[in-house]
């Protein structure tokens, strides 16, 4: 024991006995065996720390803190008494050490059976508790204020108005608010202001679907642009407009289940699968029976996917039977870890008293009958389980927990099952049962420092610090400096949110998960790695370099192509470009989304720069990097000279003195890129002037927030920067600490901008939702 | 304003620190896995250090560690006739031969164990990261929890061996490739067991140095100063004032551990222009040979598990279809030099001893099969009946019945080959077959962890090889 403990990285007590992974197995299995039950042998009971300190015949069995003094090692190590165990083999060297350390550390007991609770029975139909009447008017105040009485607690003041309305702006949009709305917000002397505030950012659907998303996507395992060698198949369009229009939730978990339209979300039941032969636990309908459990109601069946489960009440045919609401077949073989057992099932819905579901339906017939059942007004469980995911995430604690195991005990069964039932009631409004929880006194308490909570009963005192998720953390940013990212299409380039931008290294280090499975809480661990990347990662350094250009307005305005071939699969296109005036070329071939870009030959094919009085090749002309030349063919066409610089590559010339007027020949794709493994997808442009790469071409309509007007006056940008950031204002101290680095040679600089704004994003007020 | 500062108040710092004094690192690591059966003795341990070269892409055993029957190209061969396109070479063991192209590993392989009965999973229509995930966390995906990478197995249960140097290092793979890039990702990762063990990833290996200090742009005095701000602005923030917390806490360590890494004296290790011209050139055949060099340098500075990867691209380096002869050819130049420096280079500075190398593949290769015998796998690529032109020499297809294993150092076996493949397609393993879990069990208790170590994810086991159930051979151990 002691020794397998000494191999973990443990910075304090490194022996330190646990008792319920080390000494009470050892105790079952070899002493309690005599030692317990209603008539232990020698009047000594094994089973609890006083009975064992109270002893048998022959006195205490252990002296807390001296184990040589104990009994019971004497005893099994053979030196006074009978050995022991009496009759069975000796216990090993590590056994008697394990047992020897643990006594010597006091003996520490925890009660092992109450652990396992076998009193709470979940209940199933919705049920309805009378609100408690209570001076508070939110009805979750008032249960709450009832649970207070009952531990002689009290609500504490809740918090201030700037941090107030932190949390809102972070909770319902993701971003924090501007420096002028939060002042805007302090300075409002109307009492319901708050309420007003959570209504104005709840009545803006793009700003609070593009924060709810990544929710979303984490538990329906959707992601932006990932596809899982093509059998991913993305459900982004529907989530999209079901957040925007705040669709119920009971119409949306119907879609899910029961995807009929061309529109619909048959994504979800479709899952993540990989080529190539699956396990049976993990065939496409299995992973829609454990999701759909998961998800919707909150029910580990991965367990119960190869075997009945050992840590909850469900059986590998309950698994199957889930699978069979959305299998061609209409009746499974079950599959006991992966061997077939000769028995079938049909289609049964977990809750089966709910209803049942015939057994010839067809595939169609069941999905629909699912989607009944799963909504069914007797199936208290589909809106118990998502008013819990949303308390937890606005508490970093659910009223059940983990919030993936709803057949726990709630912490308050009342407020759980009234807040379930009146979510329900109201048309399952996503919104509502949000603005419910966050107008309530529970919601604006000071948040406690969270504590490991293990072995110890949960206790309400308030939310606890939540760490920003990857995408509120990049969102922030942008908010902060005004330089969102750009998503560039054939059609248009917009500015976009981290959620709809590919992962980065930067927002995979701070916890966007690969969503590979499904995701219902995001890791808040910081981490080395976590650490590195922000301290020293190219992703971050990158935006905060342009973010502080952009907040000083010193961002260049990036400069249109004088060509733009849009996204060239195969081909060729003609170019055909007037050069009057121009200087100096960028030739910028840019991959759009190629399976293999190493493997595309794309390149500029033909192309002469005519004037009056000269005509040349782009070939025989220098460009500062040496690049490859060869004939092409593309498609039907050939092509003497083509540059195929690699993917992506920038050529830049210098024409200056030739007195070029027009520039003509083809962008051209390779015949031999053409093929399903290199998929090639490029695009070619060509500036007259030093190209911005994040925004090649024109962005049209306006950043996710309103654009921040550059300030030149220092201390109001950092007065600015706080507010925003911190949702305060800098003390006189903090004030200083930033002046000095912003201005270190007594004017604003933009290195002193950037680091400014770093030291801001690492400081916990900003990384944490507190 | 009406502002509360008063936010992060709650446990007071005495009170925060008496309460972690008596907790265990499950306090300070929020939500980390709980090793089960903690009460089981260690293993001793035969290696402190684990090398990973990993063949990206199915290395064709016929063309390397596993020899047969040599054909010369000439036009109109009959496909099938063909087994090997490289005469095998004499090594340093008697009567054991490798394919040509490989004299330096030649030399090396009484350090080690040449395993040729290596199976890999059997997975049906082939996806090469599928192969790789399978490999790297011993389980097939899909799985119904993130599996951890083995790196990451081997740094939650054995911690990093130099607190300044990460646990867990990967050399040489780049995420964003193109094609397969979402499932390369899925594995190179600490999956359930959080991000703390999560790999440090060097996609190549002459960026490492930028990689473990300030970045050029920002320049150690600014990192220096910047770091500084933000430690001035915490301190001075009226919220600091009022005690600390658990969050600030893990948050603050985070930032030391970072700031420590890229300012620790360690960190050289991972500068290669620090390693002189001589040796240096020894190992400089591209990305994946200084892979091998950063790789010593970072065990000799204390590093616990890296893996040197060539990269894996699809139908790139090992990834041989077309052209297979000259593709192999290029690749065994890449890689025979180095690591057999590699293996020399450990063995003089005394290191070779505990520390424990393995090459392996997710697949092996054949002409003629796809997948295993008889199997009715879906063929991506199409050989030839007969051969018209030279690409078709060598051509590969993905063979699952068999791959070349080796393993040197930290407590393998000297100087022998185990396990025996058919001379004659289909080269099937006749003779002591390792499979991935037995070959993971191996290398799991040669480093001192028991193969049945399992921690506690969604309240059920999860173990290091599959189910608990590997079993390390006894055949490979010394």
């Amino acid at each position: 024991m002691a020794l397998a403990l000494y191999l973990l990285p443990l910075p304090v007590c490194a022996q330190t006995i646990d008792f319920v992974s080390a000494i009470h197995p050892l105790l079952a299995k070899r002493c309690i065996g005599c030692h317990g039950g209603d008539n232990p042998q020698g009047g000594l009971s094994l089973t609890s720390r006083i009975l064992m300190l109270k002893g048998g015949a022959t006195g205490p069995a252990a002296v807390p803190g001296r184990s040589a003094e104990s009994l019971m090692i004497k005893r099994i190590t053979g030196k006074s008494g009978q050995l022991m165990p009496l009759g069975s083999p000796k216990l090993s060297e590590h056994e008697v050490k394990a047992l020897s350390d643990w006594i010597d550390q006091d003996a520490p007991w925890t009660d092992v059976q109450a652990k396992v609770s076998i009193s709470w029975n979940a209940p199933l139909e919705p049920r309805r508790p009378a609100v408690p009447k209570s001076e508070y008017e939110n009805p979750i105040d008032r249960f709450l204020d009832v649970y207070n009485r009952e531990r002689h607690l009290a609500f504490s003041e809740p918090v201030g108005d700037g941090l107030f309305a932190r949390r809102a702006y972070l909770d319902i949009w993701g971003v924090v608010p501007s420096s002028a709305q939060v002042l805007a917000f302090v300075q409002d002397s109307n009492s319901g202001k708050r309420t007003q505030l959570i209504d104005n950012l709840l009545n803006n659907p793009e700003l609070y679907s593009g924060n709810w998303i990544s929710f979303w996507n984490d538990l329906l395992r959707n992601d932006q642009g990932v596809n899982y060698a093509g059998t991913r198949k993305s459900i982004t369009p529907w989530l999209q407009s079901a957040l925007t229009k705040n669709v119920s939730y009971d119409r949306m978990v119907t879609e899910l289940i029961n995807p009929v339209k061309l529109e619909d979300p048959d994504g979800f039941l479709l899952g993540v699968n990989w080529r190539g032969a699956v396990n049976a636990s993990q065939t496409p309908f299995m992973q829609a029976s454990q999701n759909t459990a998961q998800v919707f109601l909150g029910v580990n069946l991965k367990c119960a996917s190869c075997h009945d489960s050992f840590i909850n009440r469900y059986k590998l045919k309950q698994s199957y039977g889930m699978a069979a609401l959305f299998s061609d077949e209409s009746k499974l073989e079950l599959v006991r870890c992966d061997v077939k057992t000769g028995k079938f099932t049909g289609p049964e819905f977990l809750f089966s008293q709910i209803g049942a579901i015939p057994e010839n339906a067809s595939p169609a017939e069941r999905r629909a009958a699912a989607a009944k059942l799963f909504t069914s007004p007797e199936n208290g469980r589909l809106a118990r389980t998502m008013v819990n995911r949303i308390w937890g995430r606005l508490f970093d604690y659910g009223l059940v927990e983990p919030v993936d195991e709803m057949d726990n005990q709630p912490w308050n069964a009342d407020l759980l099952d009234w807040l379930a039932a009146d979510f329900a009631d109201h048309g399952y409004d996503l919104k509502r049962l949000i603005r419910q929880v966050m107008t309530s006194r529970a919601y604006q308490l000071p948040s406690l420092p969270g504590q490991d909570d293990k072995g110890k009963e949960y206790m309400f005192r308030g939310p606890r610090p939540r760490r920003l998720t990857a995408e509120q953390f990049t969102d922030t940013i942008s908010a902060l400096t005004g330089e969102w990212r750009v998503l560039q299409t054939d059609q248009s380039a917009s500015f976009v949110r981290e959620w709809q931008v590919k992962s980065t290294p930067l927002s995979r280090a701070l916890g966007r998960p690969i969503r590979d499975q499904v995701f219902t809480t995001r890791n808040p661990e910081a981490t080395t790695l976590q650490a590195l990347e922000l301290m020293n990662g190219e992703t971050l350094g990158a935006l905060l370099r342009r973010g502080s250009l952009h907040l000083l307005g010193r961002l260049p305005v990036p400069p249109a192509p004088l060509y733009d071939s849009k996204t060239i699969s195969k081909g060729s296109k003609n170019l055909d470009v007037d050069l009057t005036g121009v200087n100096k070329l960028w030739f910028l071939i840019t991959d759009v989304n190629s399976y293999d870009p190493a493997r595309t030959f794309a390149g500029w094919a033909d192309i002469k720069l005519t004037g009056a009085k000269v005509t040349k090749k782009l070939s025989d002309l220098v460009s500062i990097v040496k690049v490859e030349q060869r004939p092409m063919t593309a498609q039907t066409k050939a092509f003497d000279r083509a540059l195929v610089p690699g993917i992506p590559s920038t050529l830049v010339y210098d024409i200056s003195g030739f007195g070029f007027t027009r520039m003509q020949g083809s962008v051209a794709m390779d015949e031999a890129s053409v093929r399903s493994d290199v998929s090639p997808a490029v695009r070619f442009f060509v500036f007259a002037s030093e190209p911005d790469r994040h925004q090649l071409v024109a962005v049209t309509g306006r950043p996710p927030i309103p654009e921040i007007r550059p300030v030149a006056d220092p201390n109001t940008l950092i007065n600015n920067l706080f507010n925003q950031a911190l949702c305060r204002p800098p003390t006189t101290k903090e004030m200083q600490i930033a002046r000095d680095t912003l201005m270190p040679g007594g004017e604003i600089s933009a290195a002193g901008l950037e680091d400014v704004l770093w030291s801001l994003l690492m400081h916990p007020e900003l990384q944490y939702i507190y | 304003m009406n502002l509360n500062h008063d936010l992060f108040r709650g446990l007071s710092r005495r009170h925060f620190l008496r309460a972690s004094a008596s907790a265990t690192l499950s306090a300070l690591v929020a939500r980390e896995p709980r090793l089960l059966g903690a009460d089981k003795p260690m293993l001793a341990p035969k290696a402190d250090s684990m090398i990973l070269l990993w063949m990206a892409g199915g290395m064709a055993q016929t063309e390397t560690f596993d020899p047969k029957r040599y054909t010369p190209y000439s036009t109109g061969l009959d496909s099938k006739e063909v087994l090997s396109t490289f005469p095998a070479v004499p090594t340093v063991l008697d009567g054991v031969q490798l394919s040509k192209g490989l004299e330096g590993i030649g030399k090396v392989l009484d350090r080690g164990t040449l395993l040729r009965s290596h199976r890999v999973g059997d997975l049906g229509f082939i996806l090469h990261s599928r192969h790789q995930y399978h490999w790297h966390t011993g389980y097939a995906p899909p799985q119904s929890v993130a599996a951890p990478h083995m790196g990451a197995m081997i740094s939650r249960t054995l911690g990093p061996r130099n607190p300044d140097i990460p646990a867990f290092i990967d050399i040489g793979q780049n995420l964003e490739i193109g094609g397969e890039s979402d499932a390369v990702k899925a594995f190179h990762t600490a999956g359930f067991l959080g991000g703390e063990h999560g790999p440090f990833l060097i996609a190549d290996p002459r960026d490492a140095a930028a990689s473990t200090q300030p970045s050029e742009y920002l320049g150690r005095s600014r990192f220096l100063a910047r770091y500084d701000t933000y430690r001035k602005l915490v301190a001075a923030s009226p919220v600091g004032e009022h005690g600390s917390d658990y969050q600030k806490e893990s948050l603050a360590r985070s930032f030391e551990k970072a700031h420590r890494l890229l300012n620790s004296p360690a960190a050289k290790a991972f500068d290669l222009s620090l390693e002189p011209e001589k040796s240096f050139a020894r190992y400089n055949t591209g990305r994946f040979g200084l892979g091998c060099l950063l790789a010593r340098r970072l065990v000799e500075a204390g590093a616990r598990f890296i893996e040197v990867t060539t990269e894996y691209i699809p139908f790139r380096y090992w990834d041989t279809h077309e052209n297979g002869h000259t593709r192999a050819d290029d690749m065994k130049k890449s890689v025979d030099g180095p690591i057999a420096q590699l293996i020399l280079d450990l063995e003089e500075r005394g290191l070779l001893d505990r520390t424990l190398v393995v090459l392996a593949s997710e697949f092996g290769r054949d002409m003629m099969v796809e997948g295993k015998p008889g199997a009715t796998v879906k063929e991506q690529v199409k050989q030839p009946d007969v051969m018209t032109e030279p690409k078709h020499y060598g051509m590969h297809r993905h063979f699952t019945e068999a791959c070349s294993v080796l393993l040197f150092g930290g407590g393998v076996k000297r100087g022998q080959v185990y396990g025996r493949t058919a001379e004659e397609r289909p080269c099937s393993i006749t003779e002591n077959p390792v499979s991935i879990e037995d070959l993971h069990a191996t290398i799991y208790t040669l480093l001192g962890i028991h193969p049945d170590t399992a921690y506690e994810t969604e309240k059920r086991p999860f173990y290091v090889t599959r189910d608990g159930k590997g079993k390390a051979v006894p055949g490979l151990i010394a």
